[in-house]
């Protein structure tokens, strides 16, 4: 026999203490209400554009006793660089006045935004993690009694109210989605099962297709409504508690995992029946994309992946999760591991093995400057840029228009978002440093009157003269 | 002559010229809802020959026809054929059954072409054809603008068209059905092919004008079709850019862009050169009006030529050599495949550039049929047919292989098509 670390016997203990208290048949729904309420948070930010400043309100759950808290992954727009993201103020349910909070990042496999209260608000607040299950966390029951927690908006200052309803399906999307028959938390916010145990997460409403009738107008298009406020689905707690310790380490959630099969599109059951991968599902790979991991284990466009790690890709409801399925399965990886994939090439089956890269630095990342005379926002020419373009990553330099000022020089000269500016004044970009730098001298230059650009748009080049004055 | 013509003081040429207008009813074929569909068109046309050559719009006839029929001014009908066409200058030439007239001794009048060079803006001219298919209407009015400019278009069912001319604007009034019909002086003499006017304005409408008809009726008589060089440019007009690039005024023309894989890229030409001679012909490109003809200058050489291009980089000049290609249309060859309820349309070489295509395998899915098997698979217009069971769709004629087995035996056919770059697999299904 063996001694037991003490560490882990106090640990099993609590466990022991915690599973005790909830198993005997809880206190009344509005006790177990008032603690649970606790785990709860309302969020917000602006999002600080060249000329305005976007409000954005969202929820959330701690996680920890140091005030971490996950917000759902539409709680930020993805366009939004995490430089643009700011004052953040986290409120308690019922009450307005904001604590001080921190943007800490996205976690690329979750999906979740994580964000670090105040200490004097972190001590208010009960983790979540205070509610779950000790051991496997349960799977709620077709028909069983779910309820969560919904909040109402600042200007009612966040008051809480209770959400009810009971299941109605499970599903793999790929994650395991929980569906209520009406709307059971507001998204970000935790479901809980009639003995207070946590069992899931809010997560973004399902729309709801309606066909629209007029008078007037027969035959009326089919509209689609998506409640933003509530939601009937949410994640199953199991693909909630394992992931809480994934906090980025920095705001660009580096270091992302990255395999570089773009364009990944799923199969209908006629394909892949055809292709003999009976109850099974395959990926099909658009474009292997240049010096990526996947063009290095010799990925070829077209190849359809039918495995991973000797896996085959399973079959979901609808078809098409089979691509976040797969995007997932890198996402859960780090840069440097390995990932074997079996791939159908014509009717050949072919073993890869690549080795995950760190992804390129992406749009949201990139550096960018505003000049405000000339009235747009120039940034770096990144990775994605030269994909979108269909150009070699290696031969391409310049800036791109990420923004422009209405009625401004650039606008009236008729420079669009998106724009590549490959030349200024006639002589070429080299890199964002050189662009930025000429670019700043000529906001600076007040006696300039106008200066040429060569921009890249579709597949053709354009010469545009901004007129300064 | 009618006493309306006397009053109107036109003399014998000009009653002449209203007995060579004729109405064009034409049926052609449209591949664009998944099948094959006959569609039902009227315009208008002048006859310009005694042995039956009739000038019209290339979009009121083309290679899709399948049935001509022409109303002559003595109100016969006779059948007609296709000579040629060329959708650039929006033109096209088809021949009277003369077998038929010379038979039924039906009697028709030709007009002659006037020198549209010689046009001025407030001179009067009449516009005859078949607006909205009512018969031998005359309008009158003035010529607005000797060289109108419009920006290339697409409007020739889809083809391109504009680029090689500037265009007559009238007043005169023009309506559908117009289309083909002559824009005349008073002397009864076409100066201008009427082709097009703004719906919903007043008053704008705009012809081809003669010179440019002349030469390309020439080319259509001889070959059937016009044939012109291409090297990839696309042109900008210098505009108050001159101080900018150091040029002396009314000197060059701006290169906007070159097209990707053409023989001004691979000559080394790119955005932001300044094209200031061609064989040492100095080339004015200040205005977009003179556009048009630049490049008909370029395209007017034989395929296969050697242009010497003296280019300004910077403060470089430079003379860059390009022999120059064939110029093609972007749209391919159509067709249906009824069983699968799918219509395509060919890649074409220039389809394949602008598009950034690696290659020009693929059919553009143009058309699917709703409940056919190409809509139950998810096809949908726009979507690149690359291969079908494995096989690369090099040509029209794998897909019409692998229709006429389905047709013979329907077997689950493997389709790959592209998407906004994304490849997805189909299976069209018995």
């Amino acid at each position: 026999m063996t001694t037991i670390p003490a560490k882990r016997l106090i640990c099993a203990l609590s466990l022991f203490a915690l599973s005790g208290s909830i198993a005997v048949r809880a206190a009344s729904l509005p006790d177990l209400w008032k603690e649970r309420v606790k785990s709860v948070v309302a969020v917000d930010y602006f999002t600080e554009l060249e000329n305005e400043r976007r409000p954005t309100t969202a929820y959330g759950v701690a996680i920890d006793r140091q005030g971490t808290v996950i917000l759902p992954s539409a709680a930020v727009d993805p366009r939004a660089s995490p430089r643009q993201l700011k004052q953040f103020k986290a409120y308690l349910p019922g009450d307005s006045s904001g604590f001080d909070a921190v943007y800490l990042g996205q976690d690329a496999f979750t999906g979740w935004h994580f964000v670090r209260v105040d200490p004097k608000l972190a001590a208010q607040l009960t983790p979540i993690t205070t509610w779950a299950a000790a051991g496997k966390s349960p799977v709620p029951e077709l028909a069983e009694e779910v309820w969560g927690i919904g909040l109402r908006n600042k200007d009612e200052d966040f008051t809480p109210y209770l959400l009810e309803s009971h299941l109605a399906l499970i599903q793999s999307l790929p994650q395991q989605i929980g569906i209520a028959q009406q709307e059971v938390a507001s998204p970000g916010l935790p479901v809980f099962n009639r003995d207070g145990v946590f069992i899931g997460l809010a997560a973004s409403s399902f729309g709801q297709t309606f066909l629209q009738f007029s008078q007037a107008e027969r035959g009326g298009t089919p509209i689609m409504l998506i409640d933003l406020e509530e939601s009937c689905a949410f994640s199953l707690a199991g693909e909630v508690l394992p992931y809480l310790g994934r906090v980025p380490g920095n705001v660009n959630g580096r270091p992302l995992a990255w395999l570089g099969a773009y364009g990944l599109e799923s199969m209908g059951r006629d394909v892949a029946s055809f292709l003999k991968l009976s109850d099974r599902s395959g990926a099909v790979v658009s474009e292997v994309l240049e010096d990526s991991p996947a063009e290095k284990a010799g990925m070829k466009d077209g190849d359809v992946i039918v495995a991973i790690d000797g896996q085959p890709l399973p079959r979901f409801r609808p078809d098409r999760v089979v691509t976040d399925y797969v995007e997932r399965e890198v996402e859960r990886r780090r840069p440097g591991d390995l990932m074997a994939l079996t791939v159908l090439r014509g009717t050949e089956r072919v073993e890869l093995k690549a080795a995950l890269g760190d992804e390129p630095k992406l749009i949201r990342e990139a550096d960018r400057k505003y000049f405000d005379r000339l009235g747009f926002t120039a940034r770096e020419f990144v990775y994605g840029d030269a994909v979108a373009r269909r150009v070699r990553v290696k031969d391409s330099a310049g800036v791109v228009v990420s923004y422009v000022k209405p009625n401004s020089p650039s606008a009236v000269a008729g420079i669009e978002p998106d724009d590549w500016i490959k030349e200024i004044d006639g002589r070429p970009v080299r890199s964002f440093a050189d662009g930025a730098d000429r670019l700043a001298a000529l906001e600076a230059d007040t006696l300039r009157t106008e200066f040429v650009l060569l921009i890249g748009r579709g597949s053709g080049t354009s010469i545009l003269r901004v007129k300064l004055r | 002559m009618p006493a309306w013509a006397q009053a109107a003081g036109m003399g014998k040429s000009f009653n002449r010229l209203l007995n060579s207008v004729v109405r064009i009813d034409v049926r052609e074929v449209n591949f664009e809802d998944g099948g094959r569909r006959l569609e039902s068109s009227i315009g208008s046309g002048v006859i310009l020959s005694a042995d039956g050559l009739v000038l019209t719009n290339a979009h009121v006839v083309g290679p899709r026809a399948v049935e001509i029929s022409v109303t002559l001014a003595n109100l016969e009908n006779v059948g007609a054929k296709l000579v040629g066409w060329d959708h650039w200058t929006d033109l096209a030439l088809i021949r009277l059954d003369m077998a038929e007239i010379n038979r039924r001794k039906l009697t028709f009048a030709h007009a002659e072409f006037g020198d549209s060079d010689k046009l001025f803006p407030g001179e009067t001219v009449y516009a005859v054809g078949t607006p909205f298919g009512l018969t031998r209407t005359v309008t009158k009015g003035i010529i607005s603008n000797t060289s109108q400019y419009f920006e290339a278009d697409r409007e020739v069912e889809g083809y391109e068209t504009g680029l090689f001319n500037t265009w007559l604007q009238t007043d005169a009034a023009i309506n559908p059905g117009n289309s083909g019909g002559p824009l005349v002086n008073e002397d009864g003499k076409v100066v201008g092919i009427t082709a097009r006017g703004y719906m919903g304005a007043n008053n704008l409408g705009f012809a081809i004008p003669a010179n440019t008809a002349k030469s390309v009726l020439a080319d259509l008589v001889s070959k059937g079709s016009v044939t012109r060089s291409y090297i990839g440019i696309v042109p900008g007009a210098l505009q108050n850019l001159e101080g900018f690039y150091s040029l002396a005024l009314d000197t060059g023309m701006l290169v906007n862009s070159v097209d990707p894989g053409s023989p001004g890229e691979r000559a080394g030409l790119r955005g932001g050169d300044i094209l200031l001679a061609v064989d040492d012909k100095p080339v004015d490109g200040r205005f977009p009006e003179q556009l048009p003809a630049i490049l008909n200058r370029i395209a007017s050489n034989p395929v296969g030529t050697h242009l010497n291009l003296s280019v300004k980089r910077g403060t470089d000049t430079r003379l860059v050599t390009v022999v120059t290609e064939r110029l093609e249309s972007s749209v391919g060859e159509e067709w249906a495949f009824d069983r699968w309820g799918l219509s395509v349309r060919k890649v074409s070489r220039i389809y394949a550039r602008e598009h950034q295509l690696t290659d020009e395998t693929g059919a553009i899915v143009i058309g699917v049929q709703p409940g056919f098997p190409a809509d139950v698979a998810g096809l949908q217009p726009g979507d690149i047919v690359t291969t079908i069971n494995r096989r690369p769709v090099n040509s029209l004629e794998i897909l019409k292989d692998a229709h006429a087995a389905y047709v013979k035996k329907p077997e689950p056919t493997l389709l790959e098509a592209e998407r906004d770059r994304r490849i997805s697999l189909y299976i069209l299904k018995p």
